[in-house]
């Protein structure tokens, strides 16, 4: 057998895969309409992150290590490893849920712009990939800022997306709201 | 023991019993006006099944020009069952208009490149293109169902269970012939009588998947449709989303300014 024609089984092979893969159920799903407005309201984690933050200060830290109290210092610098694994969790966890919202979005818009669909998509793989790296970086003590940073620019840029989805589909809506007016019935087949 | 070519006519006995049950199913259930083509492509089944064993039967007739209405037969039935896999497709995604023209251009997209490639095995030679035209077309048919379920998964619109069990038994049954197909590709015809009880036997586990979810439909399965938010929702939905990413954003920026702090 021709090595292209072993590609083709691979393929064929790897489509059955995908194929299991895709009919599995859904773990999350939020219905068009007004639930969208139900999943914005749910309570942020984001909102709670002071009292994080304010375990996280550093004075903490470097005066244990002045004071030559290093096991205390050790046990601090678990917990704020921990803090920062949590931290990291509702950060995805939140992500996934606008991710889940701008896809309600494209399910209920008129029109869908396939470059950003796709750098959509690009930006949650590479979120998921980041996150994964941090939760490595963090478990094995090591330092993650740069990594935060990424993340959060990813952040600003689906904001940014999402903004523009939600012009585009007010846009199309009044459209057909004056077409309906002039007694085309286009609207009603949304 | 049973002879290879008894086992072969056991095997399209049963298949054609089966193909008649999921006739009567889709009849009864009234789905052919649901889903026509895939009637037509299963009332085209039957009929290759009769004038096939007709033509095996009648004397007089050269191989090759069996060989050659057969391959012809066959080249309607992959077309209808192409054409099934566009009805599939449109069904469980033509309700959503912006993302169904996404769709649309990406799966023409992946069917154009599977079948370009497998074409390009054939080197010109007519018989290879033929045969492995269908191949390409059969992969490309799998290639786009598992696109458009991907697709499906990605948007969360909803499957119902007769649509997942098209989707599975055409996706199946066409993943199979190009596996067997490639790896028979050059001994095909001292293989054939493997090869076609091979075929027969993926045919007839898509035949029990089909049968088993008509025989289960419920016409009250019907998918509800999204309607299209007033543009006065949409501008309180953009900034409640957004509020919440720059919320998080700035929650981000206060988390680095403080650890870069600690540096």
């Amino acid at each position: 057998m021709s090595l292209p024609a072993i590609l083709l089984v691979l393929f064929a092979l790897l489509l059955v895969g995908l194929l299991a893969w895709a009919l599995r159920p859904p773990v999350r799903q939020i219905r068009p309409g007004l639930e969208v407005f139900d999943a914005l309201r749910q309570s942020r984690h984001s909102s709670r992150m002071s009292h994080v933050l304010q375990a996280l200060r550093p004075e903490d830290t470097e005066y244990l290590r002045e004071t030559g109290q290093v096991a205390l210092m050790q046990t601090l610098r678990r917990q704020r490893r921990r803090i920062a694994l949590d931290y990291l969790n509702q950060l995805q966890e939140e992500f996934e849920m606008l991710l889940e919202i701008s896809r309600v979005l494209a399910v209920m818009s008129p029109e869908v712009a396939g470059v950003q669909e796709m750098e959509r998509l690009k930006l949650s793989l590479a979120f998921s990939a980041n996150c994964a790296f941090l939760r490595w970086k963090l478990r094995l003590g090591l330092q993650p800022f740069s990594g935060f940073t990424l993340l959060s620019n990813m952040a600003t840029d689906i904001a940014r997306q999402l903004d523009a989805a939600t012009t585009r589909i007010a846009e199309a809506a009044v459209r057909a709201s004056e077409q309906s007016a002039l007694g085309h019935k286009e609207f009603d087949g949304l | 023991m049973v002879e290879p070519l008894q086992l072969q006519d056991a095997a399209w006995a049963l298949t054609s019993a089966l193909e008649l049950a999921l006739f009567v199913q889709l009849v009864r259930r009234k789905l052919r006006q649901i889903y026509p083509l895939f009637f037509a492509y299963l009332v085209s089944v039957i009929l290759q099944s009769i004038a096939v064993a007709a033509l095996y039967r009648t004397e007089n007739l050269d191989k090759g020009t069996v060989w050659a209405i057969a391959w012809v037969t066959q080249g309607v039935v992959v077309i209808l069952r192409a054409l099934v896999v566009v009805e599939l497709t449109r069904s469980v995604l033509h309700r959503y208009i912006g993302i169904w023209a996404l769709a649309r251009k990406l799966l023409l997209g992946v069917a154009a490149v599977v079948i370009a490639y497998d074409l390009l095995l054939s080197k010109g030679q007519w018989h290879w293109l033929i045969l492995n035209g269908i191949r390409g077309l059969e992969l490309a048919m799998a290639a786009v169902i598992v696109t458009m379920l991907l697709f499906a998964r990605y948007y969360r619109v909803p499957v119902d269970q007769l649509q997942r069990a098209l989707a599975v038994g055409l996706c199946l049954y066409s993943t199979f012939y190009v596996v067997n197909y490639s790896l028979l590709e050059r001994v095909v015809q001292q293989y054939a009588v493997l090869w076609n009880f091979l075929g027969l036997s993926a045919f007839i586990a898509s035949l029990l998947v089909w049968i088993s979810a008509v025989s289960r439909y419920a016409p009250s399965e019907a998918i509800a449709v999204p309607s299209a938010i007033p543009v006065e929702l949409y501008g309180k939905l953009s900034s409640e989303v957004n509020s919440r990413l720059l919320l998080l954003n700035r929650q981000l920026v206060r988390f680095l300014h403080l650890e870069d702090r600690s540096q």
